[in-house]
């Protein structure tokens, strides 16, 4: 027992000592210590002022200002990802920027930016329109042409030729300038061209005829190049249209529905010389503006340029000082209103750290004042925190996901590093598949640093944090594949003949009677004699039933022991006594029993049948046991341990919560300080009698608490013994699968004499293996030996309700970021 | 005989194997210990991988008989 309480510190065993400190800050190196924290990582602080909406803290100012030029910053990344520029960081450090210098930096380059946007976005909307003015001169000239020479044939009216201005003021629209260029002449044929997107052409068309009665002629189209659509900013094809015309009424008709459909008018003489000549001049100023639409993005980009080369720099820069401004919310000050006063966690090791970061804080600052660092009590439990390297990080997460640790209690991680890749491979026992594993897991491993750096997608990013996993996954599974003799399905003989062999020389009888022994076992893993026998399926399946069972029986066995552990650690002698003392006779009475007559058959050879062996345990314990007798004493034995289960029970059900009860009432009345032996209290919270919180004591809710935890060890022993069946019927889908791939696949396509065929056969092969054996197979195993560790072997010890520690760090925010 | 044998074995190869842990990464008592329960815990999972499937073939009740078309 001495030995037990004085054992050796494991490394990952237990959560690492925490305690509760408070500081003391003078005003002025507040921010620097919160920095010089920041960067060490290795304080939590408490929020101190919870209640407080953001709005009523202290430094809210701070913060929106971090906010507003976090939001400058996302700006400039985003105007540097649309006009497509690398973003190049300058190697160099900068030195320490000022905030409030980088504040206003930010603000000219902002505002700078948006008034280069604001111009680029003037002129390509001018060049836009003068290219569809372009077009549609280009298109209805034709038009107008043929109209022309019609007219004046007929009737001899004149056109008006006016529709135009003779000079383009750049300020106003050019629709404007159709709608002003109407006719003096209110009788006569009248056009209106335009250009609109096709996709409503058709639309646009009979609404004119419905508007107009039918009176006028349409004639359109299609432009030759996309134009980027003003309203949608993406390019569209549009169509050119000439509407003829006449009356006024039909112009403000036409006029309203071309401006409803989005349809751009845009005049156009009817003489061909001026329309030569307008075009012209379109064309010039189309040239012209794209050479300033030019020199304007070049310039703009220039500017994106530098600023790109700061930007990863006042980026960290600024989440960090929202993060200190964030922390420093969490302080309060005191009386005088010239320190601050904040709480929080630390690892009792990292203790010389922090008084060595203060200390440069305030020498940094030139602050008269020392940084006060004390320990303090706390109500509350400590938080949970695994010093952990890249190897063990991934199993921790494992164990993590399912619940954090309680303080201090035992960690699971440090045997399920070593026996969930084990499970793993029992379900996945092939080595050739094991090979392929372990080649893709050393890959991820070569490429450790090159990939950590990178941004990977989330499948990726998952399969390389679990690459050491996969590592020891793969090599189990070589031992495994090794043990049941498999190679994707095909056995070999590595490790000398096989123990079967014929009866006589011809053997006749092989495929009626079968092979004979006539060696010892096979001396490493299955004999390769079963691999396609008839009586291969009943003797595997006995075999990888009865490991199942023994291996679940071991872990849960393993279970039950780190409880004793935990027990030992927090000194609560009532649990090993009521809890731990019981379960294991429960289980052991029962499986164990089981366990040791498997080995016995094993060993033995004899014909008993288990199943009625147990089930005449139960039912009829006094009877004679006739064939099914393993071994002299198994019926007194039987008997011996059916009662001790049966003791068991009430054992582990009823003195507990009496006894709870009876502690209570001594503790809370005063008597008896010096008989207490035993307290449920944890070692580490602060000294009973400081902080006397008398607790009701609810003997219902404890008695009930105990009813269900026995009911759940007892119902769970049967439950999750059947549970670890999975691992026989995993173990037993992946053999078949593969056989089926080897036999009906890939042997079937070698029958063959064709070439073709045997390369078609042997490319399925491969895609099945990769994608149905090796992913999908692997993920199935993994999920199910998580489960098995999760529930089966956890749920005989591990309490799991803890919080993380998550220490105010700057290494942690840019995680959190990226 | 070949059972005991083997067991040896596996012993013995645990024990090298912790040694070699301990001479190859000697990082403190706290986490010598914790390698050597990964050591013992891997060689543990191993051997009564292999025990169980030797023991199962010591003492067979049935025998391969093999099927057609072999």
């Amino acid at each position: 027992m001495e030995v037990l309480k004085n054992l050796p510190e494991m490394d990952l065993m237990r959560s690492e000592k925490m305690t509760s400190v408070q500081l003391i800050i003078p005003v002025e190196s507040a921010h620097r210590a919160v920095s010089y924290l920041g960067e060490l990582g290795l304080l939590q602080f408490r929020d101190l002022n919870d209640d407080k909406s953001p709005f009523q803290r202290t430094f809210v100012n701070q913060v929106k200002r971090c906010a507003e030029m976090s939001r400058k910053l996302r700006f400039f990344k985003d105007q540097i990802n649309k006009a497509g520029l690398l973003s190049s960081a300058l190697p160099t450090m900068q030195p320490d920027i000022d905030l409030e210098a980088l504040e206003t930096q930010l603000a000219e380059h902002e505002h700078e930016l948006i008034e280069m946007n604001a111009n680029s976005e003037k002129l390509q909307q001018t060049y836009n329109e003068f290219l569809e003015f372009k077009m549609v001169l280009q298109k209805a000239g034709v038009f107008l042409v043929s109209g022309n020479k019609s007219y004046e044939t007929t009737e001899g009216i004149e056109l008006d030729d006016n529709v135009y201005p003779s000079d383009y003021p750049e300020s106003a629209s050019l629709l404007e300038q159709a709608t002003h260029s109407g006719p003096s002449n209110p009788s006569g044929l009248r056009f209106i061209c335009g250009i609109i997107p096709k996709s409503k052409i058709l639309l646009f068309e009979r609404m004119l005829f419905r508007a107009t009665r039918g009176n006028l002629l349409f004639n359109q189209a299609p432009a030759d190049d996309l134009i980027m659509d003003a309203v949608s900013s993406e390019m569209v094809e549009k169509t050119v249209f000439v509407v003829f015309f006449s009356g006024e009424q039909a112009r403000t008709k036409i006029l309203k529905i071309c401006e409803a459909f989005g349809a751009n008018c845009y005049p156009v003489p009817e003489d061909f010389t001026k329309q030569t000549q307008i075009t012209q001049e379109v064309l010039s100023r189309l040239s012209e503006l794209e050479t300033t639409l030019d020199v304007g993005i070049r310039h703009r980009n220039a500017a994106l340029h530098t600023i790109g080369f700061h930007l990863t720099i006042w980026m960290t820069m600024v989440k960090r000082e929202k993060a200190v401004f964030d922390t420093l919310n969490m302080l309060n000050f005191d009386v005088t209103k010239k320190c601050l006063v904040g709480e929080g966690w630390c690892p009792i090791f990292a203790k010389p750290q922090i008084q060595e970061a203060l200390q440069r804080a305030t020498f940094d600052s030139n602050s008269q004042v020392g940084i006060i660092f004390h320990v303090m009590d706390a109500v509350e439990s400590p938080p949970t925190y695994f010093r952990t390297n890249a190897f063990t990080n991934a199993y921790q997460e494992i164990v993590d996901a399912y619940g954090v640790a309680k303080y201090q209690e035992a960690n699971p991680a440090v045997y399920t590093v070593i026996t969930f890749p084990f499970l793993f491979a029992v379900m996945f026992g092939d080595w050739g598949h094991g090979i392929c594993l372990l080649i893709g897991a050393l890959i991820l491993i070569a490429r450790e640093g090159k990939l950590s750096s990178q941004k990977l997608g989330s499948f990726m990013e998952m399969l390389f944090g679990g690459r050491y996993v996969l590592l020891l996954m793969s090599l189990f599974s070589i031992y495994c594949g090794l043990i049941y003799n498999e190679f994707f399905s095909v056995p070999y003989h590595i490790f000398g003949a096989s123990a079967y062999k014929c009866r006589d020389k011809s053997c006749s009888d092989a495929y009626t009677v079968g092979l004979i022994k006539y060696r010892d076992a096979y001396p490493f893993g299955v004999d390769p004699s079963w691999r396609g026998s008839r009586s291969e399926l009943p003797f595997l399946n006995s075999l990888k039933m009865k490991m199942s069972i023994l291996f679940g029986v071991a872990q849960m066995n393993l279970g039950i022991m780190i409880s004793y552990l935990n027990s030992i650690f927090f000194n609560n002698s009532l649990d090993i006594r009521y809890q731990f003392v019981p379960q294991m006779i429960f289980l052991n009475s029962l499986f164990g029993y089981l366990s040791l007559l498997i080995i016995i058959k094993w060993c033995t050879g004899s014909q008993a049948d288990l199943y009625h062996v147990m089930i005449y345990m139960f039912l009829s314990p006094f009877d004679d046991l006739g064939e099914n007798e393993l071994f002299w004493g198994q019926r007194p034995l039987q008997i011996l341990l059916l009662l001790s289960a049966l003791v068991a029970v009430p054992w582990m059900l009823f003195p507990k919560p009496f006894i709870l009860r009876k502690q209570h009432t001594e503790r809370f009345q005063g008597r008896a300080y010096g008989i207490l032996r035993s307290t449920e209290m944890d070692t580490d919270s602060e000294p009973g009698s400081a902080r006397q919180h008398v607790e009701e004591f609810n003997f219902s809710e404890v008695f009930v608490h105990q009813m269900i935890h026995s009911i759940e060890f007892v119902l769970g022993s049967v439950s999750n013994t059947a549970s670890y069946l999975r691992l026989w019927a995993l173990s037993l889908a992946h053999s078949e699968l593969s056989t089926v791939f080897y036999e009906k696949v890939l042997l079937l396509a070698w029958g063959y004499e064709n070439i073709l065929i045997r390369l078609v056969g042997l490319a399925v092969f491969a895609f099945a293996t990769a994608f149905i054996l090796l992913m999908m197979e692997t993920l199935s195993a993994f999920l199910h030996a998580l489960r098995l560790h999760w529930v089966e072997f956890q749920n005989k010890f591990y309490g799991g309700d803890g919080y993380k520690f998550k220490p105010f760090s700057f290494a942690a925010i840019a995680d959190d970021e990226d | 005989m070949g059972f005991i044998l083997t067991t040896l074995h596996f012993f013995v190869i645990g024990i090298i194997a912790s040694f070699c842990t301990r001479i190859c990464c000697n990082k403190g008592p706290s986490a010598n210990l914790f390698h050597f329960t990964l050591v013992i815990t891997a060689t543990v999972c191993c051997w009564m991988m292999w025990a169980i499937v030797y023991l199962a073939q010591m003492n067979p009740l049935i025998v391969p008989i093999l099927s057609e078309g072999e």
